[in-house]
């Protein structure tokens, strides 16, 4: 019964909205979404709708991504020194042109693959970008607090505050967070023994978000396969779609919960393992092409038990030295 | 033999043992948590490589928290119920560390001292505060990284800076608490930490206020 009146609230939602993106993309209204920056968003990435823009050199939503973030892409200086004592860095400022992976200079990309699925060779095009976590490993490990979680739930990195020390790639599950070196603060401190420069990736176009506007990205897409907006909704409708055709989502447990909610009608492990296969013919092992791992433990989660017993641990410590101290004080012998 | 007396019982020697081995290991697994250990080569070193895993570190932060925690309020509670207070700072104690680091380089006499010297006394101080700060900034950081929690972004980044500065300044504390025993004068304190006693003539000498007091409990 509820089910039923859900499902039509949806519908009548869906059409509404349906209604109101059409009026938004022929101009009439730029802000009709219902979406705000006081709510939750998310955002259903449908890899059955995605042709990869195939007509082109480069998919529409990353040309777009590109374009709206040009003006924050890092401009580092000439002479970056490595990061002593390692005789390396990461520079991408003359590889800005690459749109096949993550890059401080590609907040998103398309990912083609062949995958074998019921006796048939599938082409199956993936956006990939930030998954926007619901419980954000890289925001709350960050040691400098340089990472940001808005309401939204949008996760974004302040590029004035990131010494780019890399923390958020190595404890994000899928590595998103891509580092320029010689830019940022750290040049202004000790930039040969600390630091590293900035790191760079999808802020889910918060100020867009909050202007009540869709993603660029979304906005470019004519297939509909991006789609934006309050969380719950998304979710239900990527679980509904999934449902219809038969498929899976990926993104709405993995890391404890994210935004991001991918519907696939090829399960994600084969999907991973095509990503994997490729990887490996391609001995490409840099950072910036993220697998799908089925399953995705938040790492925090497995804190909670001594977190409970930190937390305690001051009532513990009291209750022993009351009892001890009482005995001391009745002339006990257990002090000397 | 010479007469030994007791200086530190065994409930004072687990406290002090207890946050010296919890705060050694929070130490390196807290500077674990910043991206260090890595870059500057230290997993290469042998029996370096756990280092490297932000986790492992953070596993052993949580569980050596859970320890100093325990015995710092162990002690607080146990040394203000039982009302010895002895190693909190007095009035005037800056300008007496003074001349007894004066009176150590040049051989001079030191003003008598109590139980403790005065800039044991500044010492305590210093690293509890920060230990106290560093407990609750820490605690603060537990509870954000609990699942389902979004703390308001300034008391993340509030509690983030003040642990990592309280971080600086217990490290300096605590080099300077064990530079103190570059000092021979010093040296005989060493050996109440772990066994419990010191030297009678010692005691008489260094702390002629405290021999006093316990000669007068007897
Ligand atoms: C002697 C005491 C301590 C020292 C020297 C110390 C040092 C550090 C350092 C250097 C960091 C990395 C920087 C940062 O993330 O802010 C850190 C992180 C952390 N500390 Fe401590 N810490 C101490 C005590 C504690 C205590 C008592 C707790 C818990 C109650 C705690 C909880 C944490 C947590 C959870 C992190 C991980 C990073 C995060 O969640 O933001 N620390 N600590
Ligand atoms: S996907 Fe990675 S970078 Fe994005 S919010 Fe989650 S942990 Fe952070
Ligand atoms: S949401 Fe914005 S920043 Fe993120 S991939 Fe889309 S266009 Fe790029």
């Amino acid at each position: 019964m509820t089910e039923k009146i859900n499902r039509r609230t949806f519908l009548r939602r869906s059409t509404a909205a349906g209604l109101l993106s059409f009026l938004a993309v022929s101009g009439l209204s730029e802000n009709a979404y219902g979406l705000s920056d006081e709510q939750e968003i998310g955002t259903v990435i449908d890899i059955t709708k995605c042709d990869g823009c195939r007509d082109l050199e480069i998919p529409r939503c990353v040309s777009a991504c590109r374009q709206k973030n040009k003006g924050r892409f890092p401009e580092p200086i000439t002479d970056i020194q490595p990061y002593w004592p390692q005789k390396k860095y990461e520079d991408w400022s003359d590889k800005r042109e690459v749109t096949n992976r993550l890059t401080p200079y590609n907040w998103n990309y398309v990912e083609h693959l062949q995958v074998d699925y019921k006796g048939k060779r599938e082409d199956i095009y993936l956006m990939r970008r930030c998954m926007h976590c619901d419980h954000p490993t890289c925001q709350k490990l960050c040691p400098f607090s340089a990472i940001k979680k808005d309401v939204t739930g949008s996760v974004s990195i302040n590029e004035e505050l990131c010494l780019g020390g890399a923390k958020c790639r190595d404890v994000c599950p899928w590595g998103i967070p891509q580092r320029q070196a010689g830019v940022g603060l750290y040049l202004k401190l000790a930039p040969t023994f600390a630091g590293g420069g900035v790191m760079y990736k999808c802020d889910n176009c918060r100020d867009l978000l909050a202007k009540d506007e869709k993603p660029a990205c979304e906005r470019a897409c004519p297939k509909g396969a991006i789609l934006t907006g309050p969380k719950k909704q998304m979710k239900e409708y990527a679980q509904r779609r999934a449902e219809e055709i038969g498929g899976y989502i990926y993104g709405d447990v993995q890391n404890g919960g994210t935004s991001t909610f991918y519907i696939s009608k090829i399960p994600f492990e084969a999907i991973s393992e095509a990503i994997a296969t490729d990887k490996m013919a391609q001995k490409d092992t840099g950072p910036g092409r993220p697998l799908m791992p089925e399953r995705v433990d938040n790492y925090l989660e497995s804190e909670k038990g001594i977190a409970g017993a930190a937390l305690t641990a001051p009532i513990a410590g009291a209750a022993l030295a009351a009892f001890t101290a009482y005995k001391t004080m009745k002339g006990e012998k257990v002090d000397e | 033999m010479s007469k030994k007396v007791l200086r530190q019982s065994r409930v004072n020697r687990f406290i002090h043992w207890g946050t010296a081995i919890s705060i050694i290991l929070l130490i390196i697994s807290g500077l674990g948590q910043l991206p260090l250990y890595k870059r500057y080569n230290i997993t290469k070193l042998p029996g370096g490589e756990w280092l490297g895993s932000f986790y492992n570190t953070l596993d052993l932060h949580y569980i050596a928290a859970v320890l100093l925690i325990f015995v710092v309020s162990f002690h607080l509670v146990y040394h203000g119920l039982r009302r010895e207070f002895d190693i909190l700072p007095k009035k005037g104690d800056l300008r007496e560390s003074y001349l007894i680091i004066k009176a150590m380089l040049t051989k001079g006499e030191e003003p008598p001292a109590d139980k403790y010297l005065a800039e044991q006394r500044v010492a305590y101080f210093f690293i509890g505060i920060n230990v106290l700060v560093l407990i609750g900034t820490g605690m603060v950081k537990v509870i954000k990284n609990l699942n389902g929690v979004t703390l308001p972004q300034f008391i993340i980044a509030f509690s983030t800076h003040l642990h990592n500065l309280a971080t600086v300044l217990l490290i300096l504390g605590i080099g300077a608490h064990l530079a103190a025993f570059i000092f021979k004068a010093n040296r005989p304190l060493l050996r109440g930490i772990f066994s419990g006693t010191v030297d009678e003539k010692y005691a008489k000498e260094r702390h002629p206020l405290w021999y006093k007091r316990i000669k007068m409990r007897i």
